[in-house]
């Protein structure tokens, strides 16, 4: 077993300042909100969490009907996804992780594909819209993240103005091919911005065991690229970080490191059972600070928002969810030997021969 | 009729535990509500109703094993079939199918070739099933009882020299770690479907420790290459995780010879079961005082006495023998 880095190590001298947050757990907001922030946009970004969050409790509920695969929930974490969304534009390229469900939605992926992709079907892939020059979700820990700093090598050498955006947890900040990657993008100037998602879980690790530094935003120091911590339960906050990140590096400006303080409400994935290792009131106290709730109450506060709102759109969330629940399930299994033609353009005499013994023993 | 039947609620899990209904048989449901509690190797799970209805059967009570594909309960409903989940029912699944990676004591990391254990027809009706370790303890037994070449060698060890309060888990834990290192031939592991051995770098030593849940055998590591506070600190901490039940299935997995201490509370010698892939077991039973002859006469000595279990299909006698000498030799010391 590891340990907590003693306390009684020297206090580094970078201190990092205080998180950015923009609407407190309380609801309330001690500071205005930024120019381009006004309610169509916030209650859009209300709507589109909610939506998350249903589309996450159905994936769960199918998952232990036998009806899903292994499913990475992103409950507590949908500010995250969703004020990343909301700052990029359909230029810019994103590499995402595996609890990045919100973002791929706004990326104009369907619900019905994130279903499908979580339901074993890699067909759920084949993204339309802005996602489509986006990258497939990664799942091995932080390889992303070179991808990305590659992606961001190809926008720059061939002068489109987008930007890239990436995102990974707090457990793969301690990989090496996140500090590789934050290298190059500090080197040549990448058009890159990464987003951290720290949930304060890297499956059983908590972030205290995680790493000696103070922020993972500091990481960013090292690389000689600016680090922002931001308070990933304010969606607005995440907004107004990535937005400010996107537009540096769409105007050449360089990279970003943005580290979003957020909580793993869920467990790790499906097949994890996270009452093991932590405490029932870490969790509970943690709600008292998840984004949707505190959004609500700024929203009621400035009536924005009421009861008949609400219940419109729940009503309008459960359709768009049970729709995209019977196009997953009416979705016809890959053919068999799917298996096999993605590897090369032209398959190989070798695979040629396994596709037919493939057809012939399980039918095409 | 439709049903709804146990999912593969992992990543390979098999079967689960039923913990806890939250229904009862007449209910009307609604989709996604919460109806039952399971218990996997990984995780405790709540189910949700697959979709709205009246449940008209709950199969199989709480402490109930139940295997993927096994009913849970039945819909009040016509025919209609609606795929995999709520399904018709179709005949008894596979039993031979069954395989459990998780929780296997003292078994391999890749035991995928092991053949499912022989699985006998029931020769009464009712009864309570086995379940968690008495149920792996079970499966083990008569795994390791179809396939080892067991033969137990006994001795008793003079431990006359030990300075007052010696700790015996201890000196045996050292001992286990000099005899394997002076006969490597019984720190190996047998997979007698490919007549291959696997002799092992390191000596993680599984250690029975029994509990009023049944037996738990988690695995010291390394022990010839650490010190002994550090190995009395591991074993406390696997013993704490044992009792409060939060020992995860990995620290009890992948030993490569085992030690049985069943003298703490009594029995002088037994034929201890060894675990395949595993070819060797250790017991020691209890202590006690015997007559023995010195050169100054008759005098009463502290004597130790050791049972060794070994798979005779890949171990010849002699190797035994030399390591239960080396086993004395270190013990005999002070």
């Amino acid at each position: 077993m590891s340990t907590p880095v003693p306390s009684s190590i020297e206090k580094p001298r970078y201190v990092a300042p205080p998180p950015l947050v923009y609407i407190e757990p309380s609801g309330k907001s001690n500071r205005d909100l930024p120019a381009q922030i006004d309610f169509d946009w916030l209650r859009q970004a209300y709507q589109h969490m909610s939506l998350i969050r249903a589309l996450d409790k159905k994936a769960v509920a199918l998952q232990r009907t036998g009806q899903m695969r292994t499913y990475p929930s992103c409950l507590g974490q949908e500010a995250v996804g969703i004020g990343t969304g909301m700052a990029m534009m359909d230029a810019d390229v994103y590499v995402p992780y595996y609890r990045d469900q919100a973002t791929l939605y706004l990326r104009g992926v369907q619900l019905k594909q994130i279903l499908q992709l979580w339901g074993g079907d890699e067909r759920g892939h084949l993204f339309d819209g802005a996602a489509k020059k986006d990258l497939p979700i990664c799942v091995p820990i932080a390889t992303q993240l070179t991808q990305a700093a590659g992606a961001a090598v190809a926008l720059k050498s061939k002068g489109v103005k987008g930007a890239v955006v990436t995102s990974c947890g707090d457990g793969a900040t301690s990989r090496g091919d996140f500090y590789e990657a934050l290298n190059v993008a500090g080197l040549w100037q990448l058009p890159l911005v990464t987003v951290i998602n720290n949930n304060q879980w890297a499956i059983s690790v908590p972030r205290q065991m995680q790493s000696g530094t103070p922020t993972l935003a500091q990481k960013a120091v090292a690389a000689g690229i600016e680090g922002i911590q931001v308070d990933g339960n304010d969606v607005v906050a995440v907004f107004d970080a990535v937005n400010h990140a996107l537009q540096k590096a769409r105007s050449g400006k360089g990279p970003t490191l943005i580290e979003a303080i957020t909580y793993r409400l869920g467990d790790h994935t499906t097949a994890d059972d996270a009452t093991r290792y932590r405490s029932a009131s870490e969790v509970s106290d943690a709600w008292q600070r998840e984004p949707i709730k505190r959004l609500q109450t700024w929203l009621h506060d400035h009536d924005a928002w009421d009861a008949t709102r609400e219940q419109s759109l729940h009503g309008e969330i459960k359709q768009q969810i049970e729709r995209a629940v019977a196009d997953y399930l009416a979705i016809e299994p890959a053919p068999v030997d799917d298996i096999l033609r993605y590897q090369y353009a032209d398959m190989t005499p070798a695979l040629e021969q396994q596709r037919t013994w493939l057809l012939q023993r399980h039918g095409g | 009729m439709k049903y709804f039947k146990l999912p593969d609620l992992g990543e390979g899990l098999q079967e689960a535990e039923i913990v806890e209904w939250h229904i009862a048989q007449g209910d009307e449901v609604s989709e996604d509500q919460t109806i039952l509690s399971v218990e996997t190797a990984k995780a405790i799970v709540d189910l949700p109703a697959p979709q709205a209805g009246k449940i008209v059967k709950l199969f199989g009570q709480p402490g109930d094993i139940v295997h993927v594909g096994d009913p849970l309960l039945e819909y009040d409903a016509e025919s209609d079939d609606s795929g995999t989940v709520v399904g018709e029912m179709s005949g008894p699944s596979d039993d031979n199918a069954v395989q459990e990676d998780d929780f296997i004591i003292g078994s391999a990391h890749d035991d995928a070739d092991v053949p499912a254990p022989v699985r006998e027809r029931s020769v009464f009706s009712g009864g309570t099933p086995l379940k968690g370790v008495q149920r792996v303890m079970a499966k083990n037994m008569s795994r390791a009882h179809a396939e080892v070449v067991s033969v137990s060698i006994h001795d008793d060890v003079d431990i006359h020299a030990w300075q007052s309060g010696e700790d015996p888990t201890m000196r045996l834990v050292r001992a286990i770690a000099a005899a394997c290192l002076a006969e490597p031939g019984l720190n190996t592991w047998y997979d007698g479907e490919r007549m291959a051995v696997k002799q092992h770098e390191h000596i993680d030593l599984g250690i029975a420790v029994d509990t009023p849940d049944g037996l738990f055998v988690p695995v010291l590591r390394d022990i010839a290459g650490r010190d002994r506070a550090d190995l009395r600190k591991g074993l406390n901490a696997l013993r704490e995780a044992v009792n409060t039940r939060k020992i995860p299935p990995e620290e009890m997995r992948g030993a490569t010879i085992t030690l049985s201490n069943f003298g703490t509370m009594a029995g002088r010698y037994a034929n201890p079961v060894i675990v395949p892939p595993m070819v060797a077991i250790l017991g020691a039973g209890k202590i006690r005082r015997q007559a023995v002859a010195t050169d100054d006469g008759i005098e009463a000595h502290r004597v130790l006495p050791l049972s060794l279990s070994f798979d005779h299909r890949c171990v010849s006698g002699g190797e035994a023998a030399r390591f239960l000498a080396a086993v004395m030799k270190d013990l005999g010391q002070p």
